[in-house]
C-alpha cells in the first residue's frame, strides 16, 4: 500500500471528470472505476470509497449518469454506470475547460519571469 | 418532483446503497484472497480501507438532495414518538397551549375585523372620507365646534354635498350615506301582517358606484334613482335578504311598503358587504335614496335644510390627486359655501364661520365607531392574553427543562454515538415546534368559542335581534395568525432547554451521579417561576381593579330607580301615518292600557328615557341674560314627558313641582329643569319662575321654569363627566318656531320612543303583556323591546363587563399556570436532592427544618416576582388609567389581595413538595445511589 504522502490531492472537481472520463468508455461499477483510476495513473491516484461513492450519487442526481443493476463478472449482481447524453456533453465542454485552464496555468508557470 | 419521488422511494434506495457498497467491499476482499492473503486478514484490511460505512453512506445520502427533508422527517417522527412516549407531558402541554394560543387568536379574529379590515370594495385605498371622526347622527348649524372647542367638520348637510360633488374635480365620484339610522317597517305589498322591522340608511344615488361594489340580484342604486320624482326604489343587503328572506329570488323586482309608501325592491348587495359604516347596533338592511327622504319623513324631513349636517361623504380620489391638495381645495369649498349663509348665521356662527375646517381621512376602512368603541379594550385583551400565553410557555419551557435534565444520560449517549450539536438543538427545538403546532391547531377551535363568548359577552348577539358586522369564525388570515403563534410559542419555550441540551457534557452526565445540591443548574427554571409569579400578579391586580371599576360603575347613583322598572322601546310613526294632533290623545290611551296591567303602579312615556341610547341637544338662551360669546357653552339637553314621569322613575324633585295633567295646549309653555341646568345657568339662585328657550334670544321666553328635579343620567357614556343640564318638556304643548330645524325637532320629539313601566314585583313576562295590551290600541304599532331597566344598565356596561369577566378568566388561568409551574419546580428540586436531603436529616436535621428550607426557597421565587411584579402592576393600572373608573391605578387594598391570592396559591404548591421532602428516609435515599 503506498503512503499517504506520495498520493496527489485532487483538485475540486476533478474526480468527477476523472470518473465521467472513465465510465465514458462503458457501463462500469463502482469498484471497477476506482480500480481502472488506480490503473490509468499507474497508482497515483488512489481513490476512497469514502469520496467514490458521494461522487458518483451526486452525478447520478445531476442526471449526468444513469445507472442499470446487471451480474458482474462475479456472477453478483451490480449497479452499473453509464454516461448519458447529457453527461456525454457536460463532458466534452468539462474537459476543453480544464485543457484550457492547464494550458494557461502551465503557461503562466513555465514562461520566464522577465516582464515583471 | 424527482426529490419527492427519492423521498417516497426511500427504503428502495436504502437497499440499493447497501448492496452496491456491499459489492464492492466483497470484491476488495476477493482480490485481496485472490492476492494471497487470507480471508480473515483481508476483511479486516478491507474495513480499515473502507472507514465508516454509515459515515458513506451518510455522505451518499446527503448528495441525494433529499437529505434535509429526510433528516427532518426522522427528527419529527423521533419527536412524535417522544411526546407519545410521555401523555403526561404531552396532554397538560398541549391542552396549554391550545388555551393560551387560543385565547389571543380570538381576541386576535376581532381585533383583525374591528381594527384591520378594509371596506370589501374594489381599490378601497382609492378611498377617502371628509372628516375624520366617526359621529352620529345630526348636528344642527354652521359651525361644528363643540362646547367652546374648536373642532373639524365630519358630517355635512346635503347641500354642502351637493356643492362638493360637482366642484371638486380631484374626486373621481364622491358619494353621501346617512350618518343616522332610519327605522323602517317593511310589509310585501297586498300583505295585511304585521310588517317587519328593520334598519334604513339614506346613501346618494352613485354611493355604490363610488365603492365600485355590484350587485348580487337585479341592480343597486344609481344616481337616476336619487332624483326628485324619481319612482321609489330601494336596495337590500345580503345579511338581511338571507336571514330574513330567506334568499327569495323573487324578492328582486317586488313591490314593498316602505313605512308606508310603495317603493320597489330593485336589487341585493353582495354578500361580505354591510355598507360603509360599522357600528354596533343599526347596521343598514336596506339602502333608500337620498331623494325619498322628504317623502318619508314630510315636514320633519333634513335634505333640503342646510342648517341640519347629516350626511357622511366619502368618495374615490382620482390617482394622482395630491390629498393635502385636495383637502386645502375642500376647506376652500366649504368656506364659500357658508359666506352663501351669512344672512341665516346667529351671531356666534357669524364670529367663527371662518376658521372651520375640515380635513380628509383615508376612507378603506369606512366609518367604523366599532374602531373607536372597541380597540382600546381590545388591544388591553390582547395584551393580557399574551401574558397568559407567556405564563404557559413559561410552564412548557420548565417541564422541557425538567425532562432534558432527566434525559441528560440519554443524550449523552447520543453525543457519544456521534450525534452533532447543532442536531441535537434542533431536534429539542423541533419537539417543542411540533407540541406547539399540535396545540396549534387544538386552539383554533378554542378560538372559535373564544370569540363567541367574547361577542356574546359584549353585545348579547344571542339573545337580541340585531347584529353586528364581527363574526367568530376565523379567517384565513386569523389561522396564519395562530399558526405564526405557535411556532413563535414553540421557538420562545423550547429555547432555554435546547440550549441547555446542547451544552450537556456526555462525560459528566455519563459519570452519572445523581449528587445535585441546591442552585446549580436550575436556575433557568426560577428564573421562569419568578416571571410567572410577576405576570400573574400583574393579571391579577388588573383584574380587581377593572373588576372594582365595573362594581363602581352599575352601582353608582344615575339619579332614578331602576328597582322594579320596565323600558319600553317602540316606533309609533313607522306604519300609522299619525297626525300631529292626534299623538297626545294616542300615548294618553297607550297609558291607560299599560295601566291596567295588574301590578303596575305607573305608566309614563317620553321622546327618550335615561340610558335608552338617544341625546338631543340645543343652544338656549335665558330671558334676561347677555347674549353668550362664541367660545361659551351654552348647550342644554332636553326631552318631552309626559305628567307623572319622574314619579314613575324613581326620581326626587329638588325645588318647584314636576309637570302634571294641567301643562296642555291651552296652558302657558312651562319646563322642568334640572339641578345642573340651575347650577349652570343661574348659579343655583332661585331659577323658578325664570324663562328660557332655544337659541336665537328672541325664543328666550318661551318656557317657564316650574321646577328643578334632581341629576339623572342620561347619556351611555361620560360616567366621569359632570352631569349634563337638562330640561324636561311636556308632550301636550307644542311651540310655533320660525326656525325650520327647532320646527322640525319640535314635531318630530313628539312622537314618544320610549314608556317607563314601574310595576315593583311584576313577575310575569311584561314583554307579552304590553304587546298585547298595545296591539289593542293599534296593531301596527312597532314594539322593538321591553326589558327591566337593571338590564337596560348593565347592558350599557356589557363592553366593561366582559373586559373584566375576561381578565379574571386569564387572571385565574394564569394564576393556576403559575402555581403548577411553581410545584413542578419544586417536586423537581427536591427530587434532585433527595441524597442532600438524606444526608441532612441523617446529620440531624429534623422534619420541621426540611420543609422549612423546601418552602424557603420556593418562596424565595415568588417574592422576587413580586417584586417585579408590584411595579409592573402599578405601570400596568396607570396604563389602564382611562378604562377605570372609581379606581385608583395605585390602590394598595388591591395590590394587597391579589398579592395574598399569589402568596396562598404559592403556598398551596409548595406545600406537597416540601411534605415529600419531608417523609425522604435518610437511608433508603443516600443508599439508593
Amino acid at each position: 500500500m503506498k503512503k499517504t504522502d506520495d498520493r496527489l490531492d485532487l483538485p475540486q472537481g476533478t474526480l468527477d471528470l476523472l470518473i465521467m472520463r472513465v465510465v465514458a468508455l462503458g457501463p462500469i461499477h463502482g469498484y471497477a472505476i476506482a480500480q481502472r483510476i488506480q490503473q490509468i495513473s499507474r497508482d497515483a491516484l488512489q481513490v476512497q470509497q469514502g469520496s467514490l461513492y458521494p461522487a458518483l450519487h451526486r452525478l447520478e442526481y445531476k442526471k449526468l449518469l444513469s445507472s442499470r443493476w446487471k451480474p458482474s463478472e462475479t456472477g453478483r449482481e451490480a449497479k452499473f454506470y453509464e454516461l448519458n447524453s447529457k453527461g456525454r456533453t457536460h463532458l466534452k465542454v468539462e474537459t476543453e475547460n480544464w485543457t484550457r485552464l492547464t494550458d494557461i496555468v502551465s503557461l503562466i508557470l513555465e514562461g520566464t519571469l522577465e516582464g515583471i | 418532483m424527482g426529490w419527492l419521488r427519492r423521498l417516497f422511494s426511500r427504503e428502495r434506495l436504502e437497499a440499493d446503497l447497501d448492496k452496491e457498497l456491499r459489492f464492492h467491499f466483497e470484491y476488495q476482499v476477493a482480490d485481496k484472497v485472490r492476492s494471497g492473503i487470507p480471508e480473515s486478514e483481508a476483511r479486516r484490511l478491507t474495513r480499515i480501507e473502507f472507514g465508516g460505512m454509515e459515515q458513506i453512506k451518510e455522505d451518499c445520502r446527503e448528495r441525494r438532495g433529499t437529505m434535509w427533508l429526510e433528516s427532518l422527517l426522522q427528527d419529527v417522527h423521533y419527536a412524535l414518538r417522544q411526546l407519545r412516549k410521555s401523555p403526561g407531558f404531552t396532554i397538560p402541554s398541549v391542552l396549554t397551549l391550545a388555551l393560551g394560543i387560543g385565547a389571543t387568536t380570538a381576541i386576535f379574529t376581532l381585533v383583525q375585523q374591528v381594527m384591520l379590515q378594509s371596506l370589501p370594495v374594489n381599490r378601497p385605498d382609492q378611498l377617502w372620507r371628509i372628516g375624520d371622526q366617526p359621529h352620529c347622527c345630526n348636528w344642527a348649524g354652521y359651525s361644528q365646534d363643540s362646547g367652546g372647542e374648536l373642532s373639524d367638520w365630519n358630517l355635512f348637510p346635503w347641500e354642502a354635498y351637493k356643492l362638493f360633488r360637482a366642484n371638486t374635480t380631484g374626486f373621481q365620484d364622491l358619494a353621501a350615506l346617512q350618518a343616522g339610522n332610519m327605522p323602517l317597517a317593511v310589509r310585501h305589498a297586498g300583505s295585511s301582517g304585521p310588517p317587519d322591522t328593520a334598519n334604513g340608511q339614506y346613501v346618494s344615488g352613485n354611493f355604490f358606484a363610488t365603492l365600485g361594489v355590484p350587485a348580487w340580484r337585479g341592480r343597486l342604486l344609481i344616481d337616476a334613482d336619487d332624483q326628485q320624482g324619481a319612482s321609489p326604489v330601494a336596495v337590500m343587503s345580503f345579511h338581511a335578504w338571507q336571514e330574513k328572506y330567506g334568499s327569495d329570488p323573487s324578492l328582486v323586482g317586488s313591490a314593498y311598503q316602505i313605512n308606508g309608501r310603495a317603493f320597489t325592491i330593485v336589487g341585493v348587495a353582495p354578500a361580505g358587504f354591510v355598507g360603509a359604516k360599522m357600528v354596533d347596533s343599526g347596521m343598514p338592511d336596506i339602502w333608500l335614496p337620498l331623494s325619498t327622504e322628504p317623502l318619508m319623513l314630510g315636514t320633519t324631513a333634513r335634505i333640503k335644510n342646510a342648517r341640519v349636517d347629516w350626511l357622511d361623504l366619502i368618495g374615490r380620489v382620482r390617482p394622482e390627486t395630491n390629498p393635502k391638495a385636495l383637502q386645502a381645495q375642500l376647506q376652500s369649498e366649504l368656506h364659500g359655501w357658508l359666506a352663501s349663509h351669512l344672512a341665516d348665521m346667529s351671531p356666534q356662527e357669524k364670529a367663527v364661520w371662518q376658521k372651520q375646517t375640515l380635513r380628509l381621512s383615508p376612507g378603506g376602512a369606512g366609518f367604523s365607531s366599532l374602531r373607536r368603541d372597541y380597540s382600546e379594550s381590545l388591544l388591553l385583551l390582547m395584551f393580557t392574553a399574551c401574558c397568559v400565553l407567556l405564563v404557559a410557555c413559561a410552564n412548557i419551557a420548565n417541564l422541557l427543562l425538567a425532562r432534558g435534565l432527566k434525559n441528560r444520560q440519554q443524550t449523552a449517549v447520543r453525543v457519544a454515538l456521534g450525534a452533532s450539536r447543532a442536531r441535537l438543538v434542533r431536534n429539542a427545538l423541533l419537539e417543542s415546534t411540533t407540541l406547539s403546532l399540535i396545540g396549534g391547531a387544538a386552539s383554533v377551535a378554542v378560538a372559535w368559542a373564544g370569540a363567541r363568548l367574547i361577542l356574546y359577552l359584549a353585545f348579547h348577539m344571542l339573545e337580541r335581534s340585531t347584529w353586528i358586522p364581527v363574526q367568530a369564525t376565523p379567517s384565513t388570515l386569523v389561522l396564519l395568525f395562530a399558526l405564526g403563534v405557535a411556532v413563535l410559542t414553540g421557538v420562545i419555550f423550547g429555547i432555554a432547554p435546547a440550549w441547555m441540551t446542547s451544552h450537556a457534557e456526555p462525560v459528566q452526565a455519563m459519570r452519572g451521579a445523581n449528587r445535585e445540591v441546591g442552585g446549580g443548574r436550575h436556575w433557568a427554571q426560577k428564573a421562569l417561576v419568578v416571571a410567572q409569579a410577576a405576570v400573574s400578579l400583574v393579571l391579577l391586580s388588573a383584574a380587581a381593579m377593572l373588576g372594582g371599576s365595573l362594581r363602581n360603575l352599575e352601582h353608582q347613583n344615575f339619579g332614578f330607580d331602576p328597582d322594579g322598572r320596565y323600558l319600553v322601546y317602540l316606533n309609533s310613526m313607522l306604519v300609522s301615518k299619525y297626525k300631529q294632533e292626534q299623538l297626545v290623545p294616542l300615548f294618553r290611551e297607550i297609558q291607560d292600557r299599560l295601566s291596567a296591567i295588574p301590578g303596575v303602579r305607573g305608566v309614563s312615556s317620553a321622546t327618550y328615557a335615561p340610558m335608552a341610547g338617544n341625546q338631543w341637544g340645543h343652544d338656549i338662551r335665558v330671558q334676561g341674560k347677555p347674549e353668550p360669546g362664541p367660545k361659551d357653552d351654552v348647550s342644554a339637553d332636553w326631552t318631552r314627558i309626559t305628567p307623572g314621569f319622574f314619579d314613575t322613575i324613581g326620581a326626587r324633585m329638588q325645588a318647584g313641582r314636576a309637570i302634571h295633567e294641567d301643562d296642555n295646549a291651552n296652558a302657558r309653555h312651562v319646563a322642568v329643569i334640572n339641578q345642573a341646568f340651575a347650577r349652570k345657568f343661574f348659579e343655583n339662585q332661585n331659577s323658578i319662575g325664570r324663562h328660557f328657550g332655544p337659541a336665537a334670544v328672541r325664543n328666550a321666553g318661551t318656557y317657564e321654569i316650574v321646577g328643578v328635579v334632581q341629576n339623572i343620567h342620561y347619556l351611555t357614556w361620560g360616567f366621569r363627566d359632570p352631569a349634563r343640564p337638562m330640561y324636561y318638556i311636556p308632550e301636550a304643548q307644542t311651540v310655533q318656531f320660525d326656525q325650520p330645524d327647532l320646527q322640525s325637532d319640535e314635531l318630530w320629539s313628539q312622537n314618544l320612543y320610549n314608556i317607563v313601566i314601574w310595576a315593583p314585583g311584576h313577575r310575569a313576562s311584561m314583554l307579552m303583556q304590553v304587546k298585547k295590551a298595545l296591539a289593542e290600541v293599534d296593531p301596527n304599532l312597532v314594539i322593538y323591546d321591553v326589558q327591566p331597566y337593571s338590564r337596560v344598565i348593565q347592558g350599557t356596561f356589557d363592553q366593561q363587563n366582559m373586559i373584566a369577566s375576561l381578565t379574571w378568566l386569564f387572571g385565574a388561568v394564569g394564576l393556576v399556570l403559575a402555581a403548577v409551574g411553581l410545584y413542578g419546580v419544586t417536586s423537581y428540586g427536591v427530587e434532585q436532592r433527595r441524597s442532600e436531603i438524606g444526608v441532612r436529616m441523617a446529620l440531624g436535621a429534623d422534619r420541621g427544618s426540611v420543609i422549612a428550607m423546601v418552602l424557603r426557597g420556593a418562596f424565595w421565587q415568588v417574592g422576587i416576582g413580586l417584586g417585579i411584579g408590584i411595579p409592573a402592576a402599578i405601570g400596568a393600572g396607570y396604563l389602564m388609567a382611562s378604562q377605570l373608573f372609581g379606581v385608583t391605578p395605585w390602590s394598595p387594598l388591591l395590590l394587597a389581595g391579589a398579592t395574598v391570592l399569589l402568596g396562598l396559591a404559592a403556598l398551596c404548591a409548595a406545600v406537597m413538595p416540601a411534605r415529600r421532602a419531608a417523609t425522604i428516609d435518610p437511608m433508603q435515599a443516600l443508599r439508593s445511589e
